[in-house]
């Protein structure tokens, strides 16, 4: 049974010109100026764990203190996905991960520059989430979520072409890793170094559609670190303030680099923080497929009907470190070993199999299909060229000849005027 | 001809792009009902729309990351930016999102971002300044700085129609002190390319925005002891007009760059060393630079006065020069 914390926005609240509540007020009155506000919490269990800073043996290291002996629940049934569906996403996961341990492999046989970040254990979040989008619809994806850039239809070889900086990675061999995207068919905003700033920019995105009459989900993610940038309030702001129609994850994974999520805020949920934006807050288990696809979802519905944006806070564990390099022997042991109970690729497969959705010889095939898909991606992504080192040159400026820009969705929207709409005329070019 | 104060020209000019091309549209904190800070967009919610007029919270990050994602789909926004010294509140979405979206990954930034900047009118450190250079450094951006209203409508509209991001520095000072003829009909002024202020033989003065008026007004002062001062308006910094820079210095051999921004790292020293690398041999004399000196701009009017170029500084190393 989901408890849910009953908490209603209260609209008369919001014409009272005082609203603090009566100090040690309990009486049976309700009191009119106290706000309650609602985070859905779609969970079927709520670990509750605090990770502090302690001294122990002439060192200082982390410690878990809470309960982590519960047992795995269920996947929570989804209100959408059919077996069709069910199946896509698993085998996207499939991908996901087997594509990050061949990089890994890659990695280790000396055949990828710079690092390999990995979103282990996070599959279920970034393949489901990027499965509610649709065609017309934008995806921002961060470090961690590869997964839905394979949703959204690059291949594992383009990924693996970005590690091995080769002339034939999406951006020629010019920037590494996830930072990558397409303007004109997979709707992919590629990401920067630095956190929260695709926030801004796919909220930008829905106004620019909606400028040209149409309300489209843009779907973009944030750690529990990012979000502590200002940028990433900016951004969310403006999007709720303007009712566009972001669906913001924020990727609960309880570890930002080596700093713990107990030492980035002191709210208990980051789905709280979607009041402070006057937008709807919902929790999910990052682990649960069903659960995050149903969230994804119904805030990419709500978008779509130019209802405005929608903050998911997705709780699961980032199950290496922040990069291969990273051994993350911070972590306390109890944590891992909770979170791999729950990884969400054997929890989806066995609730496929108890479904009957899938048969034990139809996953063997299909995990034989990704890996020899994969293998043949390796094979070309590893046979392909260096970048020429001239080839560093060009393109810092988009001149007249490389891009026709021109509105995505159809003609922007003018008003009508006493000297009727507005029409394209010709330039005298004064030289002076 | 109608005449046209430099702050008129502008507005002129957006306006007539955003009837030209539905794509564009404004977006800045003030600028729907209030008219903008400095009453540039005045009467535009009224005629375009609020769609179209967008006024925005305190958050000047999320106007360019949000003007950038809008160019993303095509449409081509002119971001608003209150003073242009706020500019360094959006500094990481400029610098790292929107300088390098065409290199790294194909994507153009078609957006403008436009403001006041300059001193000369007792706005102490944070309404006074001129962060030109931080643009000019990072590859991608266009910079521009008009001195003329002619100029300020051309450019503008060119800035708009450009597919790369184009950072569009306005002099607060020119404002609504200068009034000249600007023509009713549509026209642009190129990007990339310097102007001949004023012809002359002597001495070349290389410099932009305000400071092309001092030039100016120390020019008709010499003119009287028989010193012809050539004035170039850089009117883009980046890119620069390396052909102008060299063939001026190729008349005149001897050059003064002038900036109102502080010494360290302004243009000055850029363009000495284009000088360097393209006409040294025409040089008969040392590069002279005359620049605001390194520190804050001061508030106090006698402290700004002490800060900023002036005429009489012009006057005084083109006769030191002239003379070398």
């Amino acid at each position: 049974m989901v408890k849910k914390k009953k908490v209603v926005p209260d609209n008369s609240a919001r014409h009272r010109s005082n609203g603090r509540g009566q100090p040690g007020a309990q009486s049976s009155i309700p009191n009119p100026s106290l706000r309650t506000y609602r985070i859905l919490d779609y969970r079927l269990e709520k670990p509750s764990f605090k990770i502090h800073q302690i001294r122990k043996d002439g060192e200082v290291r982390y410690e878990v203190t809470g309960d982590l002996s519960a047992a795995v629940p269920p996947i929570r049934e989804s209100k959408y996905l059919n077996k069709k569906q069910s199946l896509e996403i698993y085998r996207w996961m499939l991908l996901n991960r087997k594509m990050e341990t061949a990089l890994e492999n890659l990695y280790k046989q000396g055949k990828v520059v710079g690092g390999v970040y990995f979103g282990l254990g996070q599959e279920a979040c970034s393949c489901a989430s990027a499965y509610a989008l649709r065609e017309d619809d934008w995806l921002g994806p961060m470090i961690r979520n590869q997964g839905s850039m394979l949703v959204r239809g690059f291949s594992a070889r383009d990924i693996m072409m970005q590690y091995m900086a080769k002339a034939g990675s999406p951006t020629r061999g010019r920037d590494a890793s996830s930072h990558f995207g397409d303007i004109e068919k997979r709707n992919v905003v590629a990401p920067i170094s630095t956190l929260g700033d695709l926030i801004p920019v796919l909220a930008g995105v829905a106004l620019g559609a909606r400028l040209q009459g149409r309300d489209i989900a843009v779907m973009t993610y944030i750690g529990d670190g990012g979000q502590s940038t200002g940028v990433t309030y900016e951004g969310l702001n403006f999007a709720a303030v303007q009712d566009l129609g972001l669906v913001l994850f924020v990727e609960n994974n309880l570890w930002a680099y080596s700093t713990p999520a107990d030492m980035q805020f002191r709210v208990k949920d980051l789905a709280e923080r979607a009041i402070a934006y006057g937008i709807p807050g919902v929790i999910v288990d990052g682990t649960d497929v069903c659960q995050v696809y149903d969230a994804a979802h119904e805030a990419c519905e709500r978008a779509r009907r130019g209802e405005g944006p929608t903050l998911i806070e997705a709780k699961m564990m980032r199950m290496k470190g922040h990069a291969i390099h990273d051994a993350a022997d911070y972590v306390p042991k109890p944590l891992f070993e909770y979170w791999r109970k729950r990884d969400p690729i054997a929890r989806f497969e066995k609730y496929l199999l108890s479904k009957n959705w899938l048969s034990s010889q139809e996953n063997e095939k299909l995990i034989a299909g990704v890996e020899r898909e994969l293998e043949a991606d390796r094979d070309f992504a590893v046979a392909s060229p260096m970048p020429q080192p001239e080839s560093a040159g060009g393109g810092v400026y988009c001149d007249t000849s490389c891009h026709e820009i021109k509105p995505r969705y159809g003609a922007p929207k003018v008003r009508l005027t006493k000297s009727g709409i507005a029409t394209a005329r010709e330039t005298a070019v004064h030289l002076k | 001809m109608p005449q046209l104060t430099y702050l008129e020209a502008i507005r002129q000019g957006i306006w007539e792009e955003m009837e030209r091309d539905p794509s564009v549209f404004c977006i800045g904190e003030d600028i729907g009902i209030y008219g903008g800070a400095f009453k540039v967009t005045d009467g535009f919610i009224d005629h375009f729309g609020a769609e179209r007029v967008i006024d925005t919270p305190i958050a000047e990050s999320a106007i360019v990351g949000a003007a950038f994602g809008a160019s993303l789909t095509g449409m081509r926004p002119v971001a608003e930016f209150q003073f242009m010294d706020f500019i360094g509140c959006a500094f990481n979405q400029i610098v790292n999102m929107v300088a390098k979206a065409h290199y790294r990954w194909g994507a153009p930034a078609p957006l403008v971002i436009r403001g006041p900047s300059g001193g000369n009118v007792h706005g102490g450190p944070f309404h006074s300044q001129n962060p030109e250079m931080w643009f000019v450094h990072a590859p991608g951006l266009k910079v521009v700085c008009p001195a003329s209203a002619y100029d300020a409508k051309g450019l503008i509209k060119a800035a708009i129609r450009d597919n790369n991001p184009v950072i569009f520095f306005e002099h607060k000072y020119l404002y609504r002190r200068i009034k000249e003829d600007v023509p009713a009909e549509d026209y642009i002024v190129p990007l990339g390319k310097a102007r001949v202020a004023r012809e002359g033989r002597d001495l070349s003065v290389i410099t932009y925005a305000a400071m092309v008026h001092v030039a100016l007004e120390a020019a008709e002062i010499l003119a009287k002891e028989g010193i012809e001062l050539e004035v170039i308006d850089l009117r883009t910094l980046s890119p620069l007009d390396r052909e102008a820079i060299a063939q001026t210095v190729r008349k005149t051999s001897k050059v003064i760059l002038l900036q109102e921004d502080v010494r360290s790292g302004g243009i000055a020293g850029e363009i000495a060393a284009i000088i360097n690398e393209e006409v040294f041999d025409s040089l008969d004399g040392p590069i002279v630079r005359i620049t605001a000196q390194d520190s804050p701009v001061p508030f106090s009017p006698p402290q700004e006065e002490y800060f900023l170029p002036k005429v009489s500084d012009v006057v005084r190393e083109a006769r030191q020069l002239k003379a070398y």
